[in-house]
Order: C-alpha cells, then structure tokens, then sequence
C-alpha cells in the first residue's frame, strides 16, 4: 500500500492567528489612516488629528511586515507588499488633490 | 406599487426589483436548510439533499443580484439621460421570457435534481459549474435576455445626455455581458474549464461588478445627498481605473491550485496585495461627498450642529449605501486579504474561510446597495419626497447586518479549525478532512452559523413588511 502523501507546513502551527490577525489590521488601520486623512480634510475632525492618521498607516506597515515575515512570502511578494504599502500612503494625497481640483473649477 | 411613476423604464424597473426581492428570500430559504442540513445531516435527505439546497442557495444569490442590477440600470436610466428608455417594450418582454426561465430552472432542480450525467444533463437539468448551474437551454435564454438589456443600454446612452455614470455603465455591462460567454463551454480537461470558468466568476465579482457598484454609488450619492455630479463621477473614474487595475489580474489568486503555471504565484500575489486600495477609496468617497455636502448645508446659515437640517433625503437608501462602502472594505477587503497571498491560501483553500470571506463580501458589496436601489425604487414609486426609518428599517437593517456578521465571524472559526486541523496538523489528507470536520469548534461554529441564518432571514422579513407598507406610511413626508 502507498502511503498518502503528507504536506507538512511550511508556516507554523502558533502563527496562523497572528498571520490572520495582522493581515486583517492591515486593513483595519489602513482604513483608519484614509479615514482619518479624509475627514480632517472635509474638516469633519480636527487639524491636530492629522498626525494619528499617518501613526496608523506605520501600524499597517508594520502589520504587512509582520504578516509577511510570518508567511516566509519570497522575495516578489515582500517587494509586492511593500508597493502595496506606499501605494496606500499615496492613495488619499493622490485623490483628493483631485478631487480638491474638481471642486475648485466648479465652486469658485 | 408604481402609482406615481410615468416613466416606463421605471415601471420596468419595479418589476426587476419585486422579482429580486423574491428570489432573493428563496436564497436565504435555502441557505437556511443547507446550513440546518450541517447541524443535523438528515434533515430533508433524499428530498431536498444538501448540495441542492446549496445549489439553489448560490445560485439564487446570483440571479437576485442580477434582476437587481438590471432593475437599478433601468430605475437610473431617464435621470441621467434625459429621455424614456429606447425600446423598452423589449425590454419588459425579456423580463417576462427571463423571470420565467428562472422558475422552470429552479423547478428542474427541485423535482428533478440530478440527470443521467451526459450531455441531457448539461442541456436540462444543470451544468454543474458552481453559481451559474443554468442549463444550456437557459444559457443562451439569458444571453438573449442580457443582449436585449445592453441593447436597451446603448440606445438609450447613445440617443439621450450621456452621464459618466451611463458611460462607465455601458463599458461595464459590455463586459459583463461578455464575459458569461467564458461559463458556457466544457473542455475535457478540469484545470482549462475552471480556468475559464473563473473569467466568469471572478471577473464579475472583482471587477465588473465591482465597477458597477462604483456607478450605483455615484448615482446614489448625488440622488440622496445632492452631491456634486462632477466630483461624484471623478471618483468613479478613478474607481474605475483601479478596480480594473487590480481586479482583472487580481484574477491570479484563483490560478494557484487548479494545474495553472506557477508564475500565477506572483501575479496573483501582487494585484491581490493591491485588490484592497480601491476599496478603501470607494469607502473614502461616501465619507467625502457626505462630508462635503452635510459641511455645504451646515456653511449656508445652519450653523448648530444639533439641528442641523439632514442632506440625506432617504435615509434607509443612504443607511445600505453606508454598510455598502463599510461591508465592501470588510467583506471584500479584508476577509479577502486575510487569505489572498498563496503562502496562507494553501492552508485556507476551500475551507470554511471562503464560505465566510463569500458571505460577507456578497452582502457587504452587493446586497447592500441593491437594497438601496430598492428603496430609492420605493420613494419614487410612492411620490415620497423624503423617506425616513421605520421600526421595520431598522430592525430590518440591524437583523440582516448582524445575522451576516454573525455568520461571517462562525464560518471564520470553523475555517480556522479547518486549517489548523485538517490542513496543517494533519496534512490535507482525507481522514484530515472528517477529522477537523468532527472537532467541537467545528461543530458549535456551525451551529452558531445556523442562528445567525435565521437572525438574517428574520430580517429579510422585515425588510418586506417595510417595503409593503411605505405607501401607505404617513411618516414619510411627501
């Protein structure tokens, strides 16, 4: 009889809950940080609120950091989710240049 | 129901969406028995088995979504162009021909469930790819039905004011439309026929219909809070360009098991790292144009905060359009990202993580603003200037909202128990399989999975006494 092949893990068995914790605040604080950009900017929060927006944008690239190194991902992921990380960074400055742009020509 | 609508394309509108309404109770009546039939296996054996009931649970789910996205084009089509719809008595003929297809297939797979398993099967009674089972017949039925629909679409596009949204919608159902064609032909071999198959579901899911929820938000946003037209359809555009940027390619995280090449790997890994961001901008665009425009309100003269008038001139709509932008980045974003790189999918793959991260993300993408274009269906029908809460809005919001939660966070602990047991203790073998199966998490995830079921469908009907009784509410001012 051939026994059944077995694939053993390459991730360990205590890490599952931090892969699927972090990986879920990357978003989690991620959508903090545009929140946070995004409010202070159509003045619904504080000016001084600002700073704790980019603090959760740190946290969600040590999460993606974390969530990656628990993964063993290769070399072509980490490079991935780093593009990933500064792509979020940039994502609301981009937008709502636009957008402010947008709002401008039509308002004034 | 449509007393006060004299727009014909609106009227069609109705019919879309009463039907959706309908099958989208059977979708939760199913989904109940199925979830019932994991708790106590022998519940309607060999009279409604389980993987009919499941059958009829996802499907239905599709074709709800589908009549409602046909309803919700018609229902905006004379805003935004201007005129009636061009050939609209087409279009109620392919409603008819459409709704009843839907029943003589959902008949098939009751009374008649399984076929010789030959090409009589493939042709009447089920095709067997999972969320478009149709048979063959059916098929090319409701390929007819949405070339009529497009045709409908263009026309009127094209004879009337063509709005960003009607463009983006007009690319969008072109797609749509055409990539149904991917689920219509078998190839012997598995790996290429669910390779195609994926065309369909994923291209739909995270990137066509994706785009279409970014136009229905549009057209939401400047119906219930009079944003402004021009920032609402930049956003769109810029949706547009990112869901399509990450979405198409984001297609590689279904090609890491099914016999594709490995390079699927990192193309599946970047765009699916990138899959989240238009989500989040999706999510950042209603919190925008709410603040801006609530902001404009407050700046002219209503300077209190406390009584500050509301911009929201509908406010069940805009309460699903907000659970829209929030389910879509928790059910789509993050329960996808959880398990989208092929490092963790290997062990999540096919457990109970997909039944959680499907559940919420069609709730939270989907259902959420078609229920909104049902209600914004709803005022117009019944020449309601403002619609307010009801009892029955809010407790059919609450129910359903928490019932999918509750679901969502039960099948995550049952796919936690999967991967830990099943796949990284014991290997992915079939004893594995009934092993983790068998654990006590297992099982009390899935009876909670059931309670919540009901505390869903419960819901639902409430939502349909609140849909029945808005004409006749005085609440509501007109």
């Amino acid at each position: 009889m051939i026994d059944p092949v077995i694939i053993r893990p390459e991730i360990a068995l205590d890490d599952f809950l931090p892969i699927f914790v972090s990986s879920a605040f990357v978003l989690i604080f991620g959508g903090f940080y545009v929140g946070i950009y995004t409010a202070v900017k159509v003045n619904l929060l504080k000016k001084w609120t600002m700073p704790i927006g980019y603090f959760f944008w740190v946290l969600t690239a040590y999460c993606l950091y974390i969530m990656g190194n628990l993964m063993h991902v290769g070399e072509f992921t980490a490079k991935a989710l780093v593009v990933a990380a500064f792509g979020l960074l940039l994502l609301p400055h981009a937008v709502y240049y636009m957008q402010d742009n947008v709002h401008e020509e039509n308002e004034h | 129901m449509a007393n006060n609508i004299t727009s014909e394309s609106k009227q069609l509108a109705t019919w879309y969406f009463t039907f959706a309404a309908i099958i989208f109770g059977a979708q939760l009546l199913f989904g109940l028995v199925a979830a019932i039939q994991y708790v106590m296996p022998g519940f309607l054996f060999e009279i409604i088995d389980f993987s009919v009931a499941r059958m009829i649970h996802i499907n239905a789910l599709v074709v709800w979504m589908v009549f409602a996205m046909f309803g919700s084009v018609y229902w905006l089509l004379p805003d935004e162009t201007g005129i009636e719809t061009v050939g609209i008595k087409l279009g109620k003929l392919l409603f008819w021909i459409f709704a009843a297809a839907i029943v003589v297939v959902v008949l098939v797979y009751l009374l008649v469930q399984v076929g010789p398993a030959d090409e009589t099967t493939i042709w009447f009674i089920n095709e067997g790819r999972e969320y478009i089972e149709a048979p063959r017949w059916a098929d090319f039925g409701i390929v007819v039905v949405a070339l009529g629909f497009v045709a409908n679409l263009f026309l009127t596009g094209m004879k009337g004011q063509r709005s960003g949204i009607v463009t983006v919608l007009m690319a969008d159902m072109i797609a749509f439309s055409g990539l149904y064609l991917c689920g219509m032909f078998f190839t012997d071999n598995i790996s290429m026929d669910q390779y195609w198959w994926w065309w369909v579901i994923h291209l739909w899911v995270e990137a066509t219909w994706e785009v279409f929820v970014g136009a229905l938000a549009a057209y939401g946003l400047i119906t219930i809070i009079g944003a402004h037209r021009k920032v609402v359809e930049m956003w769109l555009w810029i949706e547009v360009a990112m869901l399509f940027g990450s979405g198409i390619l984001g297609l590689g995280h279904h090609y890491f098991w099914i016999g594709t090449p490995e390079y699927w790997w990192e193309i599946g890994a970047l765009f699916s790292a990138l899959e989240p961001l238009p989500l989040v901008a999706m999510f950042i665009h209603v919190l925008y144009d709410w603040g801006k425009t609530q902001g404009q309100e407050m700046g002219e003269g209503h300077i209190d905060e406390d009584h500050v008038k509301s911009v929201v001139t509908n406010k069940p709509a805009f309460t699903w359009f907000v659970l829209n932008a929030f389910g879509n980045f928790l059910g789509a974003g993050i329960w996808g990202f959880f398990h989208t790189l092929p490092q963790v999918n290997l062990y999540t793959h096919g457990t109970q993580f997909t039944s959680a991260h499907g559940h919420l993300a069609f709730f939270g993408a989907y259902a959420t603003i078609l229920l909104g274009m049902m209600y914004l269906a709803i005022q117009g029908s019944n020449g309601i200037k403002v619609l307010k809460h009801t009892k029955a809005s809010i407790w059919a919001v609450s129910l359903i909202t928490s019932g999918v939660v509750g679901m969502t966070v039960a099948l995550t602990i049952a796919g936690y128990v999967q991967v830990l047991v099943s796949r990284a203790q014991m290997g992915a073998t079939w004893a594995a399989y009934f092993d983790g199966q068998s654990g006590m998490w297992f099982a009390q995830a899935m009876d909670w999975r059931l309670v919540m079921g009901a505390v869903t469908f419960l819901g639902f009907l409430f939502l349909i006494k609140d849909f029945l009784s808005t004409g006749k509410n005085p609440v509501h001012e007109r």
